[in-house]
């Protein structure tokens, strides 16, 4: 079952282009769904429609198996978000920030304390929030985000100014998350590499279109066979001949022969035989072939 | 129940608020004035040129200076501060993404407002009172014989209270709908300024709701019909509902 599912959803600002197009996003249930895009993708805004701040357009949402609007209450009461840059009053300490959360969410005291711990601010509680660092901020609005132990996180970029410490400390308190309450986590961020350590599932997007949706696994699969050996050399039509004697079938580009990805040894062989022939080698390089290229190579086209 | 967690919350918002020092300030500023005047001069309530009814007069002498001028500005400034609160924390996003209903939202933070403003008045009347009693303990004058009046004075205070809703409530919804802090402020200040200069040269100003307070500090005198009491409840109603549907309409605050 899906805890977050969209359908052909599409959204526009007044008087603007599309921001987002007929986006068919899928959230299974436990997992931790990175969802990514270039600045200006359409990330925030469908964050945004998926908790209600703006106004459904066109297309379905449905969040637990239900409808958003008809049940926007009961599906906010499972849910945490942080939405952008750290939403708190900056004249009230990191206790009474979350105090009026309680309230809210109806939760006892002594939840304050284990949230605080838990985002590492224990010893900060009674400062006012003026005076916290972007860090320090970003930290209590995860501590908000979970004072009511949602089933459903939803993260915009959640590691904007954090150091690199507490960048790892969040993922590993997001993984302890999933795993021990089976929280599903939707968290967007316009870096792979930020988040590929920490999802299961991942979703690109680029110009208001979801270019790619699934696990992990298969974003590796098609990193796989998307990689590529690159031939620069003098003669291009001999290295085409020569590569096409040895079983394989090079791509001409630019002047320069492509092959899919081979064993080095492969590689070297052909090598020695482009030397024999008299062909003059350049370079003989691997394409990128880590996953922050397959998002590149996937927004780029 | 939730609409009192709300309000729990968009209390402790308030706490250390500009528009709370503002309350705390405003409240008491007048009486210390008079407090201050009575200590150098020596004057206490004996002092005033009345036989009878001492303190009813000295009621409308201290809250003339109050409802002409810093009464409205305070309404505006306070209304204007609590709701620009979540703008400026960058906070109606959260706000909106709490488990309550828009019309919870809207009621709880009006309700505290509406708090606030009670507490102004709370806290205007003690120093009022303070002011009038502490100089005559000090000089040991005798204080007034009639004995206080005390329904004079809240209904009085009520009277003035509900000359206060429609402002609060177009404050209000000014504040809602603009994310420029100057706005609801200027307006608001235009508002008044026009109505206070209006009171006493124009026989229609009691249209403008921002006159209602200066009306009742200056004692105008009002065309036959007119009550400005009925006014500032039919005034509230509608401008309460029309920043309840401004505010639904307008979801993307933040």
């Amino acid at each position: 079952m899906y805890c977050i599912e969209t359908k052909q959803l599409s959204f526009k600002y007044s008087g603007g282009a599309p921001v987002l197009q007929g986006i068919d996003l899928q959230v299974p249930e436990g997992c931790i769904y990175g969802f990514l895009g270039p600045n200006g993708a359409g990330k925030t805004t469908t964050l945004r429609l998926l908790l209600g701040l703006l106004k459904k357009q066109e297309g379905a949402m449905l969040l637990f198996g239900k409808e958003f609007e008809r049940n926007r209450i009961e599906i906010l009461q499972k849910t945490g978000s942080l939405i952008e840059a750290p939403s708190l009053y900056s004249h009230l300490t990191a206790r009474e920030n979350l105090d009026i959360m309680r309230y809210l969410y109806d939760f006892p005291p002594k939840r304050i304390d284990a949230v605080l711990d838990l985002a590492g601010l224990g010893n900060v509680g009674s400062k006012t929030v003026g005076k916290f660092s972007l860090g320090m901020k970003q930290r209590l609005s995860i501590a908000i985000a979970l004072l009511h132990q949602p089933e459903l996180l939803i993260l915009d970029e959640p590691t904007n100014g954090l150091d690199p410490n507490g960048i790892i400390e969040m993922r590993e308190l997001l993984k302890a998350l999933n795993k021990e309450y089976k929280t599903t986590i939707l968290i967007s961020s316009h870096l792979l590499s930020e988040i590929e350590k920490l999802v299961t599932h991942i979703g690109i997007i680029n110009k208001g279109q979801l270019l790619f949706q699934g696990t992990l696994e298969d974003l590796q699969r098609k990193q796989k066979q998307g990689a590529s050996t690159i031939f620069h050399t003098g003669d291009a039509g001999s290295t085409m001949r020569i590569l096409q004697e040895n079983g394989l079938q090079p791509v001409l580009a630019d002047g320069m022969v492509l092959i899919p990805l081979v064993d080095r040894s492969v590689i070297a062989g052909i090598n020695q035989q482009l030397v024999a022939e008299g062909v003059v080698v350049f370079e003989i390089s691997s394409g990128r072939n880590d996953l922050e290229s397959i998002f590149i190579d996937l927004v780029n086209n | 129940m939730q609409f009192i967690n709300s309000l729990r919350g968009e209390w402790l918002k308030t706490r250390r608020s500009a528009a709370s020092w503002l309350c705390l300030i405003g409240g008491f500023l007048l009486p210390l004035l008079y407090f201050i005047g009575a200590l150098k001069d020596h004057n206490t309530l004996n002092s005033l040129p009345v036989n009878s009814e001492i303190w009813k007069v000295y009621f409308f002498q201290i809250w003339r200076f109050m409802a002409v001028v810093m009464l409205p500005m305070g309404l505006i400034l306070s209304s204007s501060l609590m709701t620009q609160l979540e703008f400026r924390n960058n906070t109606w996003k959260q706000v909106l993404t709490t488990p309550q209903s828009i019309g919870t939202i809207y009621l709880a933070k009006l309700s505290a407002i509406l708090l606030m403003t009670l507490k102004f008045f709370i806290f205007f009347n003690i120093g009022m009172l303070a002011a009038a009693i502490i100089p005559s303990l000090i000089f040991d004058h005798q204080l007034p014989r009639d004995s206080f009046p005390y329904s004079f004075y809240l209904v009085n205070n009520l009277k003035i209270l509900l000359t206060c809703m429609p402002v609060i409530a177009i404050q209000y919804l000014i504040s809602l709908r603009f994310k420029n802090f100057l706005v609801p402020i200027g307006a608001g200040l235009m508002f008044w300024l026009v109505s206070v200069i209006l009171v006493n040269t124009w026989k229609y100003a009691y249209v403008s709701p921002y006159s209602y307070t200066p009306m009742i500090g200056l004692n105008t005198k009002l065309p036959a019909g007119i009550n400005i009491l009925i006014l500032s409840g039919v005034y509230s109603a509608v401008f309460f509902a029309a920043g309840f549907f401004v505010f639904r309409a307008k979801r993307e605050v933040s």
